[in-house]
């Protein structure tokens, strides 16, 4: 028997953990939320915005970690839609804009069709380059954006007309999967610009303990994962959207279900694997 | 000299950047070096895709073991970069194509000037003219002998740029006198127009013989004006037909385009460009179609029973839907409201000339408004009138504006207010619709509500399905006979691009399941390799417990019955001071430790300590 657990097929394991996601996934579990002081913090910083102010939406993910940070974005921008502010997206990642058009095609033509392209939001699209993008535009916005992603020239843009760099952002907000990302953007743009530049992000989990250290001063507010995501949810829901909001922003919280029940898996996994290596050296000690 | 050239571009880059972070009066040198390194950066992607294609091919060519796999490698690569490049598929991109105009190419000189005395100001915090007049060659705005020049027809957004530019009355009123002059003639006023960012004129609609005469005479002694406006003449009047088209019972071509639009034997057919406005009139205007009204409870019930008579009885929460529906339909009470507040005096503006004569004149206090006249609201006939409208569905709209007319004073703006009211209501085929798409959408969220049966279904949707129709073949003629100004000009990403396709389908995709697959690799390591061999491993093993529980509800649950007295334990407390006081002080510590790493390497890569980033060294 410990023979048998101990050389597990790990199919077993694969198939034990497309259990522990797919069932709940069809039953559609779903769990209850208390907001976390990060996630507060995220959030009072957006209430603090008042209409018209100037928010740069840096969508710096791809698909690969869509399923942990799409929610978190679609949160940020129905909060910022809501607080009537000028919403410019920007990405530092070949495949952000598919990201960014998502998230204007869901959020802000969906539910906001009187917001109107180039005065109410825009989108700057790509730009290669990495940090090095971020180091130029925070202090000239022009010397690498001269149109937006439609090829328009951003002097025909009216909100982007009086804009000469970042540092006339009254917030940043990032929601960022990989390089660059949260720390490009705390880096070269939230840390020299301490006086100028407020900031808060959202990341992976694997990214976010990196950027505790960032807390408050250089970054205002992070939301984690997924977990993050769904606290941040809640409080936009509970503030904006009433007792029957759209599914499209539940979508962190119905994404907790199956996280919950894959991490108690994980911690199964664990105690079942030391189990049998604590017998088994007791066997080789006999 | 092969590693020398890379050394001292590495070397000054990098001091530069330093210096530039420290100096702000180095910044623009800093921003110099980053864009130069974003100009190489894309070199380096043209190398990368190189190599790429060298190592792959190389692959296949030596049949190494796994090349049918650098052979699907390469094949997306092409694929994607062919598509990407060309923009194969890519439709226009529509704020560039101008739908309803023509266009011909016109050099900016060819274009009529217009000046008035005074001159360009000087900005005291710096700074060009707008972009909008001075970005074509010869810029649109210049100054001459005392006076300002604008050559071509301003548009409102230069006229809003150039009022922006400088806040003195002197300015904004020679600017408004310039726009004022700075307009194509009465008759070719909204026909007629130059795009200075395109470098064309455009005409909208089909050009008249008259048209014609009148630009010619415009672009007189200028052969390219002449030019373009044959060039215009001729396109605008280029028809495109339509066979096999089948109208609607009882259509008929609309009286504004029975000039360029025909309908013989079943074939459609418009003489140049049709407009976005033309659409619609084809399509759906023409019908003048029924637009709801107010339902008393005998129309609601006579409603209700007609879709009763096609099926079983609604249940209860199919008549809710109904009723939900019909309650959001307008009453008397908003129409008189919006009439009401269309009757409101409106605040008039002076014109930028009158202030300028007032402070002349000597007047200190200048006020930018005229005094406000009366306000216009609707009297008791007026509103019974409205009552009237909304009980009678015989009543029409014209009508019903006769009747406001002769019940007391109107004004224009109520007029139009009218027409928008009404114009804004969904119509019955509009709401026909709702109500069928609600009923299947109920059936599907609880399934004991009976779906809509076909013949409710038939009645709900009939007219829907005969205007669907019928649009379907008016935007078919429409794409025909747009004249296409810039095809390269929509996005290669644009949503049904075959790029888009290939992200959607097949990009997305993978790459979420190959990030989704770690799940199952860290759960078998998990089993396998999270061992509690020793102290360390102890307190990783407790660290990550306490992370995955508290990354879930079973986290909260377990600790929110723990007395105050141990509320640290709690959940959101515990997850607090990991957070706050390990993970934060570990990172920093490990950050700390990296920065000290980086400033060591840097340095011994700028000063040429260390140049193994520049290859073997082979020369």
């Amino acid at each position: 028997m410990l023979e048998q657990l101990a050389q597990l097929d790990r199919r077993w394991v694969f198939l034990a953990m497309g259990l522990a996601i797919g069932v709940p996934v069809l039953l559609q579990l779903e769990f209850p939320e208390a907001p976390g002081s990060q996630a507060r913090a995220v959030f009072e910083e957006i209430e603090k915005l008042k209409p018209g102010d100037r928010v740069l939406l840096a969508w710096d993910f791809d698909p690969a970690t869509e399923a942990e940070l799409g929610p978190m974005a679609t949160a940020f921008a129905r909060h910022c839609c809501e607080k009537r502010v000028q919403m410019f997206f920007i990405t530092l990642l070949p495949v952000g804009p598919q990201m960014i058009e998502k998230t204007i095609e869901n959020v802000v033509r969906a539910d906001f069709p009187q917001l109107v392209y180039g005065e109410d939001y825009v989108n700057l699209g790509f730009k290669s380059g990495y940090e090095a993008v971020i180091k130029v535009i925070v202090t000239n916005l022009r010397g690498l954006y001269t149109t937006d992603a439609r090829g328009t020239n951003l002097d025909l843009i009216p909100m982007c007309q009086a804009v000469q760099n970042l540092q006339q952002m009254h917030l940043i907000v990032n929601v960022s999967g990989s390089y660059p990302g949260t720390k490009e953007w705390v880096q070269y743009a939230a840390t020299p610009y301490q006086k100028q530049l407020r900031m808060v992000a959202g990341c992976t989990g694997v990214q976010t303990p990196e950027m505790y250290p960032y807390i408050p001063q250089q970054l205002r507010g992070l939301l984690g994962a997924i977990k993050g995501a769904s606290e941040y949810e809640t409080l936009v829901v509970e503030r904006y959207l009433g007792e029957s909001p759209d599914p499209k922003y539940l979508e962190a919280r119905r994404r907790m279900g199956p996280q919950l029940v894959a991490h108690l898996l994980m911690i199964g996994l664990i105690i079942a694997g030391n189990v049998v290596y604590f017998l088994q050296r007791r066997a080789a000690r006999a | 000299m092969k590693r020398l050239v890379p050394l001292l571009i590495t070397a000054i880059g990098g001091f530069v950047l330093i210096i530039s972070f420290f100096i702000p009066a180095w910044q623009e040198s800093g921003e110099v070096v980053a864009v130069w390194f974003d100009i190489l950066a894309s070199i380096a992607f043209i190398l990368g895709g190189g190599n790429l294609l060298a190592v792959h091919l190389k692959k296949i060519s030596d049949r190494v073991a796994g090349w049918g796999y650098s052979g699907v490698t390469l094949l997306a690569f092409l694929v994607t970069l062919v598509i990407g490049l060309l923009k194969v598929g890519t439709a226009p991109a529509p704020q560039t194509e101008f739908f309803g105009e023509t266009f011909a190419p016109l050099p900016v000189a060819a274009l009529p000037e217009f000046s008035v005395p005074g001159s360009i100001p000087v900005r005291e915090e710096g700074g060009r003219v707008p972009a909008s007049v001075r970005a074509t060659d010869p810029p649109q705005l210049s100054e001459a002998s005392g006076r300002l020049i604008f050559r071509g027809w301003m548009t409102a957004a230069q006229k809003a740029d150039l009022l922006g530019y400088q806040e003195t009355l002197t300015w904004r009123s020679q600017v408004e006198e310039l726009a004022e002059l700075a307009r194509p003639p009465a008759e070719l006023r909204g026909k007629v127009q130059f795009y200075p960012e395109h470098g064309v004129l455009s005409f909208r609609g089909v050009m008249s013989g008259a048209d014609r005469e009148q630009l010619e005479e415009l672009f007189a002694s200028q052969p390219a004006g002449l030019e373009a406006v044959a060039d215009l003449y001729r396109r605008s009047q280029s028809v495109t037909e339509l066979s096999g088209v089948s109208p609607p019972p009882g259509f008929q071509i609309p009286d504004a385009a029975s000039g360029f639009v025909e309908l013989n034997a079943g074939t459609l057919a418009v003489r140049g460009p049709m407009s976005e406005g033309l659409r619609r009139q084809l399509a759906v205007d023409w019908l003048h179609p029924d637009r709801v009204r107010p339902m008393t409870d005998e129309q609601r019930a006579a409603r209700r029973r007609e879709l009763e008579a096609l099926g079983p009885p609604l249940t209860d929460e199919q008549v809710q839907v109904l009723a939900t529906e019909f309650d959001g339909i307008w009453i008397p009470e908003m129409l008189i409201q919006a009439l009401n507040t269309a009757g409101l005096a409106a605040v008039e503006t002076k014109t930028y000339r009158e202030l300028l004569a007032e402070r002349d004149a000597g007047e200190r206090n200048l006020v930018a408004t005229k005094p406000k006249g009366e306000d216009v609201q609707l009297n008791a006939d007026q509103e019974a009138a409205v009552q009237r409208y909304a009980a009678e569905p015989a009543m029409t709209a014209a009508e019903l504006e006769a009747a406001l007319q002769q019940a007391g004073p109107w004004l224009p703006s109520q007029s139009a207010a009218l027409s928008n009211f009404l114009n804004e209501q969904p119509t019955v085929a509009e709401l026909d619709r709702k109500i069928a798409f609600k009923l299947l959408r109920l059936h599907r969220k609880s399934p004991s509500n009976p779906p809509p049966t076909s013949a409710q279904l038939d009645a709900l949707l009939a007219e829907t399905r005969l205007r669907a129709a019928w649009g379907w073949q008016v935007d078919e003629l429409f794409r025909r006979s747009h004249q296409t100004k810039f095809p390269w000009s929509g996005d290669y990403s644009s949503p049904g691009s075959p790029f888009d396709w290939i992200f959607r389908s097949i990009f997305q995709p993978v790459t979420a399941t190959m990030f989704a697959m770690l799940a199952f690799y860290v759960a078998s390591a998990a089993f396998r390799a999270f061992r509690a061999k020793n102290v360390e491993a102890v307190l990783l093993l407790g660290t990550a417990f306490l992370i995955l529980l508290m990354q879930t509800f079973v986290g909260v649950l377990l600790t929110e019955h723990l007395p105050d007295w141990l509320s640290a334990l709690k959940a959101d407390n515990l997850k607090r001071y990991l957070t706050i006081i390990f993970v934060t002080a570990g990172s920093r510590a490990i950050m700390i430790g990296i920065a000290l790493g980086v400033v060591a390497t840097s340095l011994k890569i700028l000063l040429g300590v260390d140049r193994s980033y520049l290859g073997s060294g082979d020369e």
